[in-house]
């Protein structure tokens, strides 16, 4: 072993798995991860979620909270209670409990967000981060982001805009800062990639929306941030719990499993609906319950239509790459 | 029980181990950054170690008392006064209403000291912790650091006279340093994946400058050679080669790496995030970071283990309860 190997152990692929490695992760943190080649594909998430929900029921010694990703769950423990080794006798427990998740059906609201594209305000961020953070910051052309994710993505500004609104997108399980979440697209032909912003905005408008990687969000708050933004949404947190749709919890979100998608609204609309929201009872949040059948979800992105129209994208982006400014 | 009349540069309410199993909400676990010298006060006033204490970044700030109470400073000797005449540090004193105390600037050695009050702090628990998350705007006082006018109140007490002239022991004074040895493990994106050998070995051979930019959400460190990363981009995380597919960030010590610049995770930062972590600094060492002055100290990173990590908090642990630990 390497004096800075962090692989403990690792389990190996089956009919319904991918490979499993568990990496040391810090004092008291472990990470479980599916897949030796990192990439994102929601059947990693609705295995995951699964596990995790096993993890949860277990009642483990130790075990203080996770942290489940798109393609990694973070345990955080108390080593003055278990080790890895311990630990991980658990977690391999709790994997082989959930065979295929082919056959899975999945609660999943959908929530619709009122969104304005190339609003003023997530404007006046970028103006701003050319002026403090970075000037000749390449992901700003034209004064905003959106030009830029189009050259990343070998097409124009109205396909981004038509790939955005042109899907669900699919919470993988919340973090960073309170009440977000991390946005992946159903549909893989909207799988829009791009750099993250180097180094991060000091400043995002609350509601900003935007994409860094493949992973969209809506932020809770006013913030920091790396996200290519494209627009603005409505608030997705109160911490004061006055509004109707906040009166059991200041999130919006469940801790994952939601879907959004987003219809389009004028600035004026989109102000109205916020201001209802943060001063007000006014405005109902457009929310279905809903579920994902996996077995539908998985004959969709096998579909003919689909995997050429994700195969093509991918090879935009490909050639895109060779020519981008990088950031 | 305690009146601010100058709120310095930034005094929050802090206590220890801050909010423990939150960070898949989003909500890092906050809580005193040198959580030595806060739980060393509280043991002096005969406080529980981890109960809230007034945490002071860099000094210049002053207080007056509405009651007579036994207070304790601890953490860097910023030349406190009680109506303009020197008090002690790492010892119990009793101040009296109307009493003034006031700080000067931080010291050579430190950056960070409490204020302990007998009977402690009484702010509402919000999700078992009285500390405060600057960031997000909750717990501790109304959510925000201190400013003049705020006044704080405190638990109650019996018998707090018999505390008057309890002093730590000298031979378990913290030291205080401007290169600080902090000890890592390292994980979970390392080499040969995601970091060079050569890259690894640089981070454990250099000297890291604490950047000027450094606060309670993260502690930065200056720029590291493009040599530390073993890919040539994020893949589907981002262009950069320090992006990552988003995954749960340790909070209690993680070293991110963001774009080119580490930061270490702690206090209120991010729980989860598209960035990758390389390495954790062990529980029993973060104090250190606290006590770090920014845009001055230097620290040197120890690689070690998760076994030697559990050895250092047991030690730790041990030594607060330790009969002579206050004479």
């Amino acid at each position: 072993m390497g004096k800075y190997d962090v692989i403990i152990s690792s389990l190996p692929a089956s009919d319904c798995r991918k490979e499993i490695f568990f990496r040391q992760a810090g004092d008291g943190f472990l990470q479980v991860e599916y897949g030796k080649i990192p990439t994102v594909e929601l059947m990693d998430s609705f295995r995951m979620l699964a596990v995790d929900a096993e993890i949860r029921k277990m009642d483990i010694p130790g075990l203080i909270e996770t942290l489940p990703g798109v393609r990694t769950n973070l345990i955080h423990f108390d080593p003055l209670v278990t080790d890895y080794k311990g630990l991980i006798s658990y977690l391999t427990e709790a994997e082989n409990k959930i065979q295929s998740v082919d056959d899975m059906v999945i609660d999943s609201r959908i929530i619709t967000l009122p969104m304005t594209f190339e609003d003023s305000k997530t404007k006046s961020a970028i103006k701003l981060y050319e002026k403090s953070v970075r000037k000749d910051a390449p992901n700003d052309m034209g004064g905003y982001n959106l030009e830029y994710t189009a050259l990343c993505n070998g097409c124009t500004v109205q396909d981004i805009k038509d790939m955005v609104m042109g899907t669900y997108w699919y919470n993988s399980g919340c973090g960073f800062y309170p009440g977000n979440a991390f946005w992946w697209p159903m549909d893989p032909r909207c799988k829009i990639c791009v750099p993250k912003a180097n180094p991060p905005r000091t400043w995002t408008p609350e509601g900003a929306v935007g994409i860094g990687g493949v992973s969209l969000c809506t932020y809770p708050s006013d913030s920091g941030g790396g996200n290519q933004l494209f627009g603005r949404t409505i608030p997705v947190i109160q911490m004061k719990m006055v509004h109707p749709q906040y009166k059991e919890s200041p999130f919006l979100y469940k801790r994952y499993g939601d879907r959004i998608r987003f219809r389009e609204v004028e600035e004026d609309e989109l102000n109205e609906i916020c201001d209802m929201v943060n001063n007000g009872t006014g405005y109902e949040y457009e929310i279905e319950e809903g579920r994902i059948v996996v077995k539908d979800y998985l004959e969709f992105i096998n579909s003919e239509e689909v995997k050429t129209g994700a195969a093509d994208l991918v090879r935009r982006q490909q050639e895109a790459s060779k020519i981008i400014p990088r950031v | 029980m305690i009146k601010v009349l100058n709120g310095g540069i930034e005094i929050v309410v802090e206590d220890w181990p801050g909010r423990v199993g939150y960070m898949g909400l989003g909500m890092s676990p906050s809580g005193a950054l040198d959580n030595l010298a806060l739980q060393l006060g509280n043991i002096i006033v005969g406080n529980d170690p981890g109960e809230a204490g007034i945490e002071i970044t860099a000094g210049y700030c002053s207080f007056e008392f509405t009651e007579d109470r036994v207070i304790c400073l601890t953490g860097t000797d910023m030349s406190a006064t009680v109506n303009g005449k020197p008090v002690p540090v790492w010892e119990a004193f009793k101040v009296y209403e109307g009493d003034q105390l006031q700080f000067g600037h931080f010291a050579d050695q430190g950056f960070r000291a409490y204020i302990l009050i007998a009977g402690g702090i009484d702010v509402p628990l919000y999700l078992e912790s009285k500390s405060t998350c600057l960031f997000g705007a909750y717990g501790g006082f109304e959510g925000r650091k201190l400013k003049p006018g705020d006044e704080l109140m405190g638990g109650e007490v019996a018998d707090q006279d018999a505390l008057i002239g309890r002093k730590l022991n000298p031979q378990y004074m913290p030291e205080y340093k401007n290169t600080w040895d902090v000890r890592l493990i390292v994980g979970p994106a390392s080499v040969p994946d995601y970091v060079t050998e050569e890259g690894m070995d640089y981070l454990f051979s250099h000297e890291h400058k604490v950047r000027h930019d450094s606060n309670r959400s993260g502690y930065r460190l200056e720029e590291l050679p493009s040599f530390f990363f073993a890919r040539e981009n994020g893949g589907e995380g981002g262009d950069h080669p320090s992006n990552w597919i988003e995954s749960g960030y340790n909070m209690l010590g993680a070293v991110n790496i963001n774009g080119n610049f580490p930061t270490l995770l702690i206090g209120d930062g991010p729980t989860f995030g598209g960035l990758m972590c390389s390495a954790n600094i062990i529980y029993a060492d973060l104090w250190k970071i606290g006590q770090t002055i920014p845009g001055r100290d230097k620290i040197r990173f120890i690689q070690t283990t998760q076994e030697e990590a559990k050895k250092a908090r047991i030690q730790q642990l041990q030594m607060l309860k330790k009969p002579d630990l206050v004479m």
